[in-house]
């Protein structure tokens, strides 16, 4: 419904004479080419943005005109679109709300410090909401601050700004330098006992930097710093000062300088952190030079830079898109968007004002409300596994605030707001069909359900051809990728000392036989010396006529015949037992799947089907079924393709265990899956993808598992 | 009665009235919670409340024996002790009613029952109290005032229309004068002088429209400088101060007569009076105006909602709008201005009918009152909408008005420092009684136990079909001799029943609202033998139907109603009409499902199924369908009623800069 210009609480202030206190200052400025103003609250530290109608009605307040002459005097001059009269009460209920009105009333002091109750109420609940990071504010800095700015005011010219590039330039290029040496397990460097010690040492230092920055800034371009504390963030102390006067400020880059000066500040110190690090020796100043570059390089571009958190990057980002109070009005646009359109509800104003706003307002909304699911959660979880009671209650406080309260909240809406009048019944109607699909979608309609693992073609040990004598390769006997019968000879080998040495052993044979010929019966114990000889020359004959035969590989069983580089081999030399091929035995080769702990139960119990897809062809699925399982869990891989490493999914311990081998870090089961029909062209310990088939099931039991798994699996509950 | 006023104490506070308690945070939930018990409670208050039967009782030897003289003596004794402690204390209460008794007794010969004296108590302790009809509430009333007046509070009795404040007033004046205390009633058209000296009286009988009406107007005397020092200061400094002006002398005590009507039903619209205003709308652009509207089409540029009374543009008619106010002059400038001017056109030419919502007298357009039908002609639409009627009517438009003071029941009772009821219906509002007012309820036994037959209510399938039955019945009843009631829903109503009886040959007569002594007197004879009365709701409320000689042995007044009301308790209402003080009588409800009741969403599939299953479960759909209809606007009415009441909390806190509501 469109607005009326009328108000039937207008008589309520139409008589008043009002005006804004003394300690309240009206800054303009422009956003997205449209000119807005900010009323500053200097006794408070509060903003509020005031439309230009607005600010024409506030400016006209003078403690001598009635309202209704003023709302007169703006509707003549405000053109098309004058305030209504419910707006102008609107306007001066906030007003009144940060106490910014004097008028000849006297004030009521019921009203006052009930309001102040409230307010007091309302910090302590958002204490109590937000946990995860109160405020404790120690002292006002602004005196000491003025003191000192002499020493930093040269920072904030060009040539400091020319000399932050320059230092900043510099350690970015030692660092591409020193890359490799950087990298190098940094993980466990940072992670290590000691470093964590170093690392709590060196942080609020870094980050009274980092508020010193944000103070000096604000206090460079004329705003004032009242407040410093101790903030603590998942219980980490960290100092805050209070910057919220750079709001007032009327060009946006000097208010985004006020913004990044502390992610500035903990550059520059990274970068010198690391000019340091590069020229000197190992020792407890170069750890923690390297802290120093790791807290100012990195966790403050993700942390202090994410635009989706509440810090630095977030003021910046809005700033430079020119969208002030961006995350509320976010929200509110979201929700405008959902009355608007799907509840029908005509009668609400749109929060996106400006040009060009709306996409950033629904992408914001969006985007900060999974992050902040995604990162609340993750930090309830972490200390969940410290302290399980608080991580549970934080979980539970978590999902209370973002899911359950906003359920409730949009329930009363649905049910109480006078602004659906005439609507409720659609409204209601079509949540509660949105809701009961969900819902039959979630609760009742079963979804494919599967489990999908990695695994390598295996070869087994019988299907290997090795070289049972050493020799070079001097013949391919058998056509290779054919399928060749039991015993069929597939390789010649040839040694050339062998055939000699039988030669040699056969004549010292004979020579031994004509000596025994001839002493057979003149000297009967010689005769039996000799014949012992004989015997044994008869057996180092027999083994090495057998190397001789070796020399031809004939395959063990029936079937494909498998030769990996087979061009290259003839002439090529043979170690024994070198690997040459593989006959496989059958034309369905065994596939041997890896299922992580957490999966086995489920592939175990409730397997009705199996599908393989080979790497190569991923398209075309293949029937197959489990022949083997092993029933303990193992550490290591059959194959190293399928660790992450080597593009799979186990993740690896770093380092290798006692035995030299690489371990996982989760236990993992191994299955050995038969397709049923064999495949055409199988690269031995090549990867495929294998679906355990569950069925159908609803999402719902699924997600119930994995909630439980994941108590489970992190707190032995 | 002279000796009393100029005895009589200057009030200590001026303009006295219950300090507005803040709300703490989650009272509302808890006031919510706590409701349940209160209204579980009311059993066992009305136990507790029976204790000052037997102290009464104990005075009755004693008295009965003294002389007039020395019975007023009596009187001021009490009167005496009542000041000297604050509270009531039960014996002196006790010792109040016995003389308030023993005089009513000498003086009309009616002693009150030990019910009475329980009602009263009850309303002495700030309750509610639920009496049967025909238990004699004015007579209830009159104890609990007296006690009242006598500890020196001045007490407003609240009942519905002027006359049965009159009448009220003149059956217990007797017993006050008795007392020595001053009795005042404030109606419609009277001075400013006569209701101050109404209200300065030690008892003043009024209406709640009345009287929330003059609280209104001294409130706006008053504005934001209200406080007692400064009322006093102000007595002493200025000839002639403010206070000379006021009508009231603040809100002490309360006895609402009515309870549900006054404080639930009515409390669904806020009391407004407004003034003229600056700015005006010139004759000229309201006629543009209407011819804008005239040009515009229903469905394409407008919708109209006349349940609701509203407007709503659509974005066509708002280019339409906007083409036609480039083409006019400065006063169709802006968006919201221009958008204004077309909807209240559009409202006047096609929510607002002559004859339904106004009617044109003397050149004037003057507003129709829904509730009773009623000319109002000090009344006016505000915010440029009478205006527009005025200049569609071609009439000259009359200077814009705009509110000067509104008020809410809900906020206006609850500023009595005491507030206390009676009504004969207030158990299924009980919870808002407490909730709003903080009134717990109190259900008084009643004196006789009833013996009114209630028949099974018969709903039909339509209007025809019901009054055909109706009249079948009426004339069976007539043929015997027993009194018949016809309770209607509407003076609309009343008229087709009339022309149904007429058709008959059923000689009857027809009460509207008019809420007079004639209506009264025809009410009142409605027992008499043979006797056929078609009477709405409102009609002759409050008034005794004395059965004649013989009526009894017919089985008493029998009542049928031809249409559910907006609420149950309101056919309770028509259904205490008979069987009073253990008299018999016989209540029966004739409806069909054309009830103007069942008219919201979907009620034509319903009809059609009740219809359809008729012939196989009878009547037993199409009886769930009306009280479902009438569970709806219960809640509906309910919901209005909570609306309004957060809406007015809301506006006081936004416009808290602006100093205390009115």
């Amino acid at each position: 419904m469109a607005k009326s210009l009328f108000s039937s609480s207008w008589y309520r202030v139409a008589e008043l004479k009002l005006k804004l206190r003394r300690h309240a200052q009206i800054h303009r400025q422009q956003f997205r080419g449209e000119t807005w103003y900010v009323l500053q609250d200097h006794q408070t530290g509060r903003f509020h943005r005031l439309s230009s109608s607005s600010n024409l009605m506030i400016s006209l307040m003078d403690g001598r005109r009635t309202l209704h002459e003023i709302w007169d005097l703006v509707g003549r001059r405000a053109g098309d679109d004058p305030p209504t009269q419910d707006e102008a009460i609107h306007l001066l209920a906030e007003l009144h709300a940060s106490d910014l009105l004097q008028g000849e009333l006297p004030p009521d002091f019921g009203e006052l410090s009930d309001r102040s109750a409230k307010q007091a109420r309302n910090d302590v609940m958002n204490k109590l909401r937000n946990p995860m990071a109160l405020r404790l504010p120690l002292f006002d800095p602004d005196r000491w601050l003025d003191l000192t700015m002499p020493l930093v005011r040269p920072l904030f010219t060009i040539y400091g700004l020319l000399a932050w590039l320059a230092l900043v330039g510099s350690g970015i290029v030692l660092a591409v330098m020193n890359w490799s040496e950087l990298s190098s397990d940094a993980s466990d460097r940072l992670l290590s006992a000691g470093n964590v010690a170093l690392i709590i040492a060196i942080y609020p230092l870094v980050k009274t930097f980092h508020e010193a920055g944000h103070a000096y800034a604000t206090k460079a371009w004329g705003g004032a710093v009242h407040e410093v504390g101790l903030m603590l963030l998942i219980f980490v102390p960290a100092p805050y000062v209070d910057a919220t006067s750079s709001t007032a400020f009327r060009e946006k880059w000097r208010r985004m300088v006020v913004s990044s000066a502390g992610i500035m500040v903990e550059f520059s110190l990274a970068a010198a952190a690391m000019i340091f690090w590069a020229n000197a020796e190992p020792g407890l100043a170069r750890a923690a030079a390297f802290n120093i570059m790791v807290i100012g390089g990195v966790s403050t571009l993700f942390f202090n830079g994410n635009p989706l958190l509440r810090f630095d990057g977030y003021y910046i980002f809005a700033d430079l898109i020119e969208v002030p109070n961006l995350g509320t009005r976010a929200n509110r646009y979201f929700w405008y968007l959902v009355q608007h359109y799907i509840l029908g509800i005509t009668n609400i104003d749109n929060p996106a004002s400006a040009p060009g706003e709306r996409k950033w307002l629904f992408g914001y909304a969006v985007l900060s409300f999974c992050y902040r699911i995604a990162l609340s959660l993750t930090i309830a979880l972490l200390v969940a596994s410290k302290l399980f009671f608080i991580g549970v209650l934080l979980a539970l406080f978590t999902v209370f605030g973002t899911m359950v309260m906003p359920v409730f909240k949009g329930a009363k809406f649905l049910f109480t707001t006078p602004r659906l009048q005439g609507q409720r019944g659609r409204a209601i109607a079509l949540t509660g069909v949105g809701l009961a699909a969900l819902a039959i979608l979630v609760i009742f309609i079963p979804m494919p359900y599967g489990t999908v693992a990695q695994g390598v073609v295996w070869i087994p040990d019988r299907a290997e051809v090795r070289a049972d004598t050493a020799g070079i390769v001097t013949e391919i006997l058998s056509k290779p990728d054919t399928i060749v019968s039991a015993g069929t000879p597939l390789l010649r080998l040839e040694d050339p000392g062998i055939s000699g040495r039988v030669a040699l052993i056969e004549a010292q044979r004979h020579e031994l036989q004509l000596r025994y010929e001839a002493v057979r019966f003149s000297d009967r114990v010689e005769a039996d010396v000799v014949l012992e000889q004989i015997k044994n020359m008869d057996g180092v004959l027999a083994s090495v006529r057998q190397r001789r035969d070796g020399l031809v590989i004939n395959a063990h069983e029936a079937g494909r015949f498998i030769l990996p580089k087979a061009t290259n081999l003839p002439g090529r030399f043979l170690n024994q037992g070198d690997l040459v091929g593989y006959v496989v035995s059958s034309a369905t080769p065994q596939l041997r799947v890896i299922v992580p702990q957490s999966e086995v139960d489920l592939v175990r119990a409730r397997t009705s089907g199996v599908e393989v897809r080979y790497a190569g062809e991923t398209g075309k699925p293949v029937r197959a079924h489990v022949s083997r399982e092993v029933p303990a869990a193992q550490y290591d891989l059959p194959s190293l393709a399928l660790s992450v490493e080597g593009g799979g999914t186990v993740a690896m311990r770093s380092g290798n265990d006692s035995n030299g081998k690489p371990r996982a870090l989760e236990g993992l089961f191994v299955f050995d899956v038969s397709p049923d029909q064999p495949g055409q062209h199988l690269l031995l310990g090549s990867r495929v993808f294998v679906r355990f088939d569950h069925g159908r099931e609803p999402l719902i039991w699924r997600w119930v598992r994995t909630v439980r798994q994941t108590f489970l699996s992190r707190f032995n509950v | 009665m002279s000796d009393a006023v100029s005895t009589r104490l200057p009030l200590p506070v001026l303009y006295a009235e219950r300090e507005v308690a803040r709300k703490a945070p989650l009272e509302e939930l808890a006031s919510g919670l706590l409701a349940y018990a209160v209204v579980a409670g009311s059993g066992r208050r009305s136990r507790r409340l029976a204790n000052i039967v037997p102290r009464v009782n104990a005075f009755d030897t004693e008295f009965r024996a003294l002389s007039d003289d020395a019975l007023r003596l009596r009187a001021r004794q009490a009167s005496m002790s009542l000041r000297r402690r604050r509270g009531f204390p039960e014996d002196s209460v006790a010792e109040c009613f016995a003389v308030i008794r023993e005089l009513s007794d000498r003086l009309s010969g009616r002693r009150h029952y030990p019910v009475q004296l329980i009602g009263a108590y009850a309303m002495i302790r700030g309750y509610l109290a639920e009496m049967a009809t025909g238990e004699g509430k004015t007579l209830t009333a009159a104890l609990a005032a007296g006690t009242a007046a006598l500890a020196g509070m001045p007490v407003h009795v609240v009942t519905v229309n002027d006359y049965l404040a009159t009448r009220d007033a003149e059956l217990t004046k007797p017993i006050y004068d008795a007392l020595g205390l001053s009795v005042g009633v404030v109606i419609g058209g009277q001075s400013l002088q006569e209701r101050q000296a109404a209200y300065r009286a030690d008892i003043t009988y009024c209406t709640n429209k009345e009287l929330a009406f003059d609280y209104l107007r001294d409130r706006i005397i008053l504005g934001q400088r209200a406080g007692n020092l400064r009322l006093k200061i102000e007595g002493l400094q200025d000839a002639t101060p403010r206070s000379t002006r006021l009508r009231l002398r603040g809100l002490h005590f309360a006895i609402v007569d009515e309870a549900d009507s006054v404080l639930v039903d009515e409390a669904r619209t806020p009391l407004v009076i407004s003034g003229e205003a600056k700015g005006e709308i010139s004759a000229n652009a309201a006629r543009e105006a209407l011819e804008l509207a005239a040009a515009l089409q229903p469905g394409s540029d407008y919708l109209l909602l006349s349940e609701q009374k509203r407007v709503v543009l659509t974005d066509v008619g708002r280019e339409r709008i906007a083409d036609f106010a480039e083409a006019h002059g400065k006063e169709w400038r802006g968006v919201i201005v221009r958008e204004e001017f077309a909807r209240q056109a559009l409202s006047a030419l096609h929510l607002f009918h002559r004859g339904e919502e106004y009617l044109v007298r003397d050149g004037k357009v003057q507003i129709i009152d829904q509730h009773t039908g009623r000319l109002m002609p000090d009344r006016a639409w505000t915010d440029g909408l009478h205006q527009m009627i005025e200049v569609k009517e071609r009439c000259k438009p009359s200077a814009r008005r705009t509110t000067i003071a509104r008020m809410t029941y809900q906020r206006f009772f609850r500023r009595y420092t005491h507030l206390s009821g009676m009504t004969g219906t207030a158990r299924q509002v009980a919870r808002e009684f407490w909730t709003v007012y903080r009134l717990p309820v109190v259900t008084i036994p009643t004196h006789r136990p009833r013996q009114r037959k209630n028949l099974i209510d018969r709903v039909l399938a339509d209007e025809e079909a019901k009054w055909r039955l109706a009249v079948e019945l009426i004339a069976d009843l007539h043929a015997r001799g027993v009194p018949v009631l016809v309770g209607t829903g509407s003076v609309a109503c009343s008229m087709v029943a009339s022309e149904h009886l007429a058709n008959a040959g059923l000689p009857h007569l027809v009460l509207s609202a008019a809420q007079d002594s004639t209506e009264a007197a025809v009410v009142a004879q409605a027992g008499e033998l043979g006797r056929i009365t078609v009477a709405t709701n409102m009609a002759g409320r409050g008034t005794d139907i004395h059965l004649a000689e013989g009526v009894e042995n017919l089985g008493g007044l029998h009542v049928i109603m031809m249409e559910r009301h907006e609420a149950r308790r309101i056919d309770d209402q028509l259904a205490g009409r008979s069987g009073r003080q253990g008299q018999p009588g016989c209540f029966q409800a004739i409806l069909s499902l054309d009830d103007p009741l069942v008219d919201f969403a979907a009620s034509r599939t319903f009809k059609n199924l009740c219809l359809a299953l008729g012939p196989v479960l009878g009547e037993g759909p199409s009886r769930w369908l009306l009280r479902h209809a009438q569970r709806r606007a219960e809640r509906v009415h309910a919901g209005m009623r909570k609306d309004l009441l957060a809406s007015d909390e809301k506006q006081s806190r936004t416009l808290a800069f602006s100093g205390r509501p009115e």
